[in-house]
């Protein structure tokens, strides 16, 4: 048996019911390592190019790593990739809690799901079995009612549920999977391609735990992660969670505010970290949020995640859809100039009960704000709701309407780009998506290396897919550690700054893989580095991997997702930003006047091309590359890649 | 010298709550940031900002009236 890993991957074919498992050899647990890239291998091998990302063909994968369930901070975490409906790109999503680990557990270490089940259905895996079970009496269930509904029929309390929730089954396109009705795999759609596949949820169940390797050395792991809790700061971390960070973005001018006009918001303390936890966090009253008002993932000592409550009035929230993170208190707060904390919690709470991602709904919302205050929507549009900058009760009922696609919510349920396509009268110059997909609560034009990463990411911007600037001068001892010593100004976008860029995508893309917590594994602030990652992967498996060869599961993985974008007929015409991030100068605050350079711009695109050794006309990969990363396969079995790769 | 200190995030905590992570300390003679973070007895990696400008490094000598950010860094959310 191996140490770490289960050995064993799940298939499931939703319209034939065929149920198969495969035992890989540990070399491809060894290539892959799990996560986003043991996904990408799945879907660039069984999904068709040209498939539609909500017909039956789109191979959805979900995947864990080779050292979830193991008994330390960070490691709960599972990824899902596909094709997405969203951005019609590779799509990926991660999420933490108990599920990934009682995946784990359940003897499987992914599920890679094809077809399309003629009737509602959930897969129950379970001891190292797995069956199909009838779901037509969940369909139409929140993600609360759902577990609780589960729970009793399958008569065990401890099961973990990822499910989609009413949002996936209607096919909205940023529809999320959702865990313990509160963590989210969020981005890119991954819910509406559940809901296609009429799927509801994953059921797992198990006591198989994973064998450590190296006891002894796992041990110690552990202990210096207790011990350095506070040095790392991740106590404080804990206690105030992501939201924490919101007074240092606003004063850093780095704060979306009214759809990433400015970078300061003047109502940033009511939505702020320090506020969400004296004055709403579960316990407040009793000064016990610690107890009340914290949560956690399978073993993690941090206990980032929030739960809030609203006994009652317009905004009532129940405490079992947990409470918002940064970017969630960013993308219904500032993006929408609210500073409203009970709105948000409640707009948070219908996102995790309706499944759908937080940022790409707030921010699609922030969207039509800048329409209607620019008089491109009116009342008529919108069936009356006024979309004002900063209008609460607005923005929590558009969210209810886009995930029951009523009424106006039925265009925005299609995310912004879609969006503007369909009202058109110039609503696309207010976008802020790289291809289709909205962006996070972190602002390129102050933190400019995520520039090109926004533009670039396969799967559209996102702000987990490398480390931000000020890591590179703020950490010179982790940074050195993968070979980054040379630091540079603020807002510089040069040569530097994009191997800064590239380098720490790529450990961000291990982490991914490894399918891990990017709070606790990675390049800067992270309770363990870069080198305990590699020790905890060591002492799990019994291997004798190091940095580079971790670097280059990552960069494995990115050009597993460029190559599948090839093979779609996307390429460098697709790496690009917002208009206006180029266009209108940042209003106010520590940031006023930023602006993107567009010839500064293009050139940095064009190093950092080079650096990844792609294509700089076509932005494609090489085949020089994708060979040196073992990945010729990709190239060799499909036909439409090979014509655009050379 | 007079310093007005503003500790953001989880640094509040390095006060007393009423004050919501704001202070102003007098320090004698010549102090760095280093001294400064040792008088708030704050003792992990912090990011220091100065009178609104670039993040200072710890060696950095503070003038009577500076206004004197701290804050961690987190990447995420
Ligand atoms: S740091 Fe937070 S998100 Fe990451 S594993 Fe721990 S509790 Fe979960």
């Amino acid at each position: 048996m191996p140490y770490g890993y289960t050995g064993k991957i799940l298939h499931v074919n939703l319209t034939t019911s065929e149920i198969t498992v495969e035992e890989p050899a540990e070399e491809f647990y060894r290539t892959y390592m799990g996560g986003s890239a043991m996904g990408m291998h799945y879907v660039l091998k069984e999904t068709p190019a040209g498939a539609d990302a909500l017909g039956p063909e789109n191979v959805l994968a979900l995947c864990t790593g080779v050292v979830t369930g193991t008994p330390i901070s960070g490691q709960s975490r599972l990824t899902s990739v596909a094709k997405s409906p969203l951005t019609g790109c590779i799509g990926d999503a991660q999420g933490g809690g108990y599920f990934p680990a009682e995946m784990k557990f359940s003897g499987f270490d992914a599920v890679i799901i094809k077809g399309k089940s003629p009737k509602p259905v959930y897969l129950w895996m379970h001891r190292g079995e797995a069956e199909l079970k009838d779901a037509a009496h969940l369909w139409g269930l929140t993600t609360g009612d759902t577990e609780d509904k589960l729970k009793v029929e399958l008569e065990d309390k401890r099961i973990e549920v990822l499910q989609i929730g009413p949002a996936g089954e209607n096919l909205v396109r940023f529809a999320a999977l959702i865990s313990m009705s509160n963590r989210a795999n969020g981005r890119t759609g991954m819910g509406a391609v559940m809901g296609s596949k009429n799927l509801k949820a994953v059921v797992v169940r198990g006591k198989q735990k994973p064998t450590i390797a190296d006891p002894e050395t796992f041990k110690k792991l552990q202990k210096w992660g207790t011990a350095n809790l506070e040095a790392t700061g991740m106590d404080g971390f804990g206690k105030y969670g992501t939201p924490g960070v919101t007074a240092p973005q606003n004063k850093s001018g780095g704060l979306p505010t009214f759809n990433f006009n400015s970078g300061t918001f003047d109502k940033a303390e009511e939505i702020d970290g320090v506020k969400l936890y004296n004055e709403h966090l579960r316990g407040h009253e009793k000064d016990d949020q610690n107890r009340f008002g914290r949560d956690t993932c399978f073993s993690c000592s941090i206990k980032c995640k929030r739960v809030t409550e609203i006994a009652e009035g317009p905004f009532k929230t129940d405490a079992k859809y947990g409470g918002p993170e940064y970017e969630t208190t960013s993308t219904f707060g500032s993006y929408c100039g609210i500073s409203d904390m009970d709105a948000i919690i409640c707009a948070n709470a219908l996102c995790n009960m309706h499944g759908m991602d937080t940022i790409s709904c707030g921010a699609t919302i922030a969207w039509a704000m800048e329409c209607w205050a620019e008089g491109k929507l009116t009342a008529e549009d919108t069936g009356g709701i006024e979309l004002t900058y900063g209008n609460a009760e607005a923005m929590v009922k558009m969210t209810e309407l886009i995930a029951k696609r009523e009424g106006f919510g039925k265009i925005l349920a299609e995310g912004s780009r879609k969006a503007a396509e369909i009202i058109g009268r110039g609503t696309e110059d207010y976008l802020i998506t790289s291809k289709g997909q909205e962006a996070p609560a972190h602002m390129p034009q102050v933190k400019r290396s995520l520039s090109i990463i926004y533009a670039t990411n396969p799967f559209g911007a996102d702000h987990e897919s490398s480390e931000h600037d000020p890591g590179y001068k703020a950490y010179p001892e982790r940074m050195k550690y993968i070979g980054l010593t040379n630091p540079q100004e603020k807002l510089a976008l040069n040569k530097e700054m994009m191997r800064f860029a590239m380098v720490t995508q790529h450990l961000s893309s291990a982490v991914d893989s490894l399918s891990v917590c990017a709070f606790i594994f990675g390049a800067s602030f992270q309770l363990y580095g870069a080198d305990k990652l590699v020790e905890v992967v060591n002492a799990v498996t019994g291997w004798d991997t190091d940095i580079t060869e971790i670097l280059a599961v990552g960069e494995r993985r990115l050009n597993m997702m460029r190559a599948f974008n090839s093979r779609e007929g996307i390429g460098r015409e697709a790496d690009t930003l917002s208009k206006k991030m180029f266009k209108r100068p940042l209003e106010g605050g520590r940031s006023d006047g930023y602006v993107l350079d567009e010839k500064e711009w293009e050139a940095a695109l064009e190093d950092y091309y080079r650096l990844c050794d792609w294509n700089v006309e076509t932005g494609h990969p090489s085949l020089k590359k994708l060979e040196s990363l073992g990945l010729g396969w990709v190239v060799a079995e499909n036909e439409a890649l090979s014509k655009v790769v050379s | 010298m007079r310093i007005h200190v503003e500790l953001m995030g989880p640094l509040v905590d390095f006060l007393p709550k009423s004050q919501r992570g704001q202070t102003t300390l007098t320090l004698s003679g010549e102090a760095t940031i280093a001294d400064l973070l040792k008088e708030l007895k704050i003792n992990i990696k912090v990011v220091v900002a100065v009178n609104d400008d670039e993040e200072k490094e710890l060696e950095h000598v503070l003038v009577d009236g500076d206004e004197v950010l701290v804050f961690t860094l987190i990447s995420g959310g």
